[in-house]
């Protein structure tokens, strides 16, 4: 019997020290996880390295936030990122190497999708964006000024630049390069191959949720069209199954009537036999329709004619993909 | 069965282990106890100055009629912030001889003056340079930066234009921050504000850039006192609206500088790109915050009922929203 309890308090003892060296490991394991700034995952050499990028060289010590820090970087930005997936952000400083005043911080967000990415992409996208074409397949990119911003599979990265400086973008789309050869993205969003030919470049948006102020209008795509001259936006949203995209098409008419539409006649017989609703909302058209699981349309356009035209096209393409 | 020594055993052991786990868990919540701080940081204010500060006072001044807000179109910051002053009366009549001032820029971001994140340097050299005109006995620059401080008063210019014109730039740390409540707030209850370094000073000027922002619609005069609150201070975005009129009804300052030269009109509020900013050539001194920030809209091709907090903050008597009425003095400079 002392030999059984002598054997119990052992293994009893055993699996106490067992227990509190798993839990002394999980604790030294997670210190050095988050300790961890390795920028190179990126193919990003650190400061401290001999490497550098080009002529840029890596200055400080890189940064990472996660959801609940967020703000202590970007303040007031931090929901928008927090509420489409939001992950964490990586950030690293670089200077040229022939004159530190010339600077550019990279950001690399964490969007754990590039659904998720492409959003924040295309809803920030400045309007004298100039797209880059050259940065690999499924990735977007663009410059602004002292900025170049990307989306490349689910990360979101922003290179802002300390000046106007010829050198500084060439530095910073040098990188944007790099970053893309390294780590090339493999995730396609589909939707985007639902639009007919003839999109201006670069027009794209993705907006998650509240798409034109209407709470049911999520997952919403968009781009801009000419057409005839006259500047018509199409919109798409996937949605479950074609009953779901018949009840939020009619939510979303019934929504623009609520809040002051009028409704207008159809003249396109093709319109007329996808059930397309058409509203003049202060002088802007909107037109809606159901296509299998889409909700389709056209958003704030300034001409009729143009706008139903484009209806037209976007139903035949839409009638395509689904056969 | 067990033997009667076996059991008194059993128990004594059962009493034992029973004792040492009483004995941890007390320890435990001995520790814990010892670690909890439900105020927060520390209500302690370091003395500076040998004066100890409890609390922000008003720092305004008397007003005068039709010297309460000036409107200065140009492009040279230096030249319009000291004009719009000299429009309310000049720096004699905010600051006088022996003074303490206490600036309070946006220094919130670590970013270069080129994206209109943070207050432009130049206005910081402006103001500071006037205060010593008027014989100011010292001024502090100083904000509880949202990134690491020193990176945002270097990155930002403001710690090098502050210095170069004579200010003593200071740094945020724990012991400036002092509990704070709002009489009538909901939201301000003993709160961490900064008040160290504004500890001493007779007048307190804020300086803010003008700026679209994602949560508040817009960042102007009022949403820079957004920066002396310490703590999680995230947590007030919900209720952004309602923290905006609360600072202002807390925060009484000389005077205001609403810098609108080149505004950030979208991806506010630390913008990314100089094409997210717009050149409106405006600078406004105002010594009604409300006013400063009602006029401010119109740079940023908004009304004033697009601004909840506005409202919010005149009907608590912080200022007025139709700033025509206060009669403003307006100039314009020729083209640099």
């Amino acid at each position: 019997m002392h030999q059984n309890s002598g054997r119990a308090r052992t293994f009893e003892t055993a699996i106490g020290i067992l227990i509190l060296v798993i839990m002394i490991a999980t604790a030294i394991g997670i210190y050095v996880i988050s300790q961890d700034y390795n920028m190179s995952r990126f193919g990003i050499s650190t400061a401290g390295n001999d490497e550098s990028e080009g002529d840029f060289t890596a200055i400080g010590t890189s940064e990472t936030y996660n959801y609940d820090n967020l703000y202590e970087k970007i303040n007031g930005k931090a929901p928008m990122y927090q509420e489409t997936g939001f992950v964490k952000l990586d950030t690293q400083r670089f200077a040229a190497k022939t004159n530190s005043d010339l600077s550019f911080e990279l950001y690399i967000y964490d969007m754990n999708s590039a659904k998720n990415a492409f959003s924040v992409y295309s809803r920030q996208k400045r309007p004298d964006a100039v797209d880059f074409n050259d940065l690999g397949a499924n990735t977007f990119g663009y410059l602004a000024g002292n900025a170049i911003c990307i989306s490349s599979g689910k990360n979101y990265i922003e290179m802002i630049g300390s000046a106007e400086s010829n050198e500084l973008v060439n530095g910073m789309k040098e990188m944007a390069t790099n970053l893309s050869a390294k780590r090339p993205a493999s995730e396609k969003i589909a939707e985007l191959e639902y639009f007919p030919q003839g999109t201006v470049a670069g027009s794209w948006k993705l907006q998650i949720d509240n798409a034109f102020g209407f709470d049911g209008l999520t997952d919403t795509y968009s781009a801009s069209y000419k057409v005839n001259g006259k500047a018509v936006s199409i919109f798409l949203s996937k949605r479950k199954d074609a009953d779901e995209a018949k009840a939020v098409a009619k939510n979303y008419y019934d929504f623009l009537i609520t809040n002051g539409a009028k409704a207008v006649s159809v003249d396109s017989d093709i319109l007329k036999s996808a059930g397309a609703s058409i509203v003049d909302f202060y002088g802007a058209f909107e037109i809606v329709f159901p296509a299998d699981e889409f909700v389709a349309g056209i958003h704030e356009a300034d001409n009729k004619q143009a706008a139903e035209k484009a209806a037209e096209v976007l139903i035949s393409r839409l009638r395509e993909i689904n056969g | 069965m067990a033997e009667p020594n076996q059991l008194n055993s059993s128990r004594r052991q059962l009493l034992v282990r029973g004792a040492k786990a009483a004995a941890s868990i007390a320890a435990a919540v001995g520790i814990a106890r010892w670690l909890y701080d439900p105020k927060g940081p520390s209500g302690k204010i370091e003395t500076i100055q040998n004066s100890i500060l409890k609390g922000l006072p008003d720092f305004s001044i008397p007003r005068k009629d039709g010297q309460i807000i000036s409107i200065v179109n140009g492009q040279d910051r230096i030249k319009t912030a000291t004009q719009a002053i000299e429009l309310l009366g000049g720096i004699e009549r905010f600051v006088k001889p022996g003074d303490i001032v206490a600036v309070k820029p946006n220094a919130g971001f670590a970013t270069p003056p080129i994206l209109g994140a943070t207050t432009h340097p130049d206005v910081i050299t402006a103001i500071v340079k006037l205060c010593y005109v008027a014989k100011a006995k010292k001024v502090i620059v100083s904000d509880n930066s949202i990134n690491n401080p020193a990176s945002c008063f270097t990155i930002s210019g403001i710690g090098k234009a502050a210095s170069a014109a004579g200010a003593e730039v200071v740094m945020p740390k724990d012991s400036y921050f002092i509990g704070q409540t709002l009489a009538g707030g909901s939201l301000i209850k003993d709160w961490p504000v900064y008040c160290g370094p504004f500890a001493g000073a007779n007048k307190l000027i804020g300086i803010a850039p003008l700026k679209n922002h994602n949560k508040s619609v817009a960042s102007m005069t009022m949403k820079n006192w957004y920066g002396l609150l310490g703590g999680r201070r995230n947590l007030f975005h919900q209720d952004i609206n309602g923290i905006i009129s609360e600072l202002a009804m807390l925060v009484k300052p000389t005077l205001v500088i609403l810098d609108g030269t080149e505004t950030m009109m979208t991806n506010g509020p630390t913008g990314g790109s100089v094409s997210d900013l717009k050149k409106t050539n405006t600078m406004i001194a105002s010594c009604d915050m409300v006013a400063a920030d009602a006029f401010g809209c119109s740079l940023l091709d908004l009304k004033p009922a697009d601004l909840p907090y506005l409202a919010l903050a005149q009907k608590a008597g912080a200022g007025s929203i139709d700033y025509e009425s206060l009669k403003p003095v307006r100039a314009g400079m020729s083209m640099e």
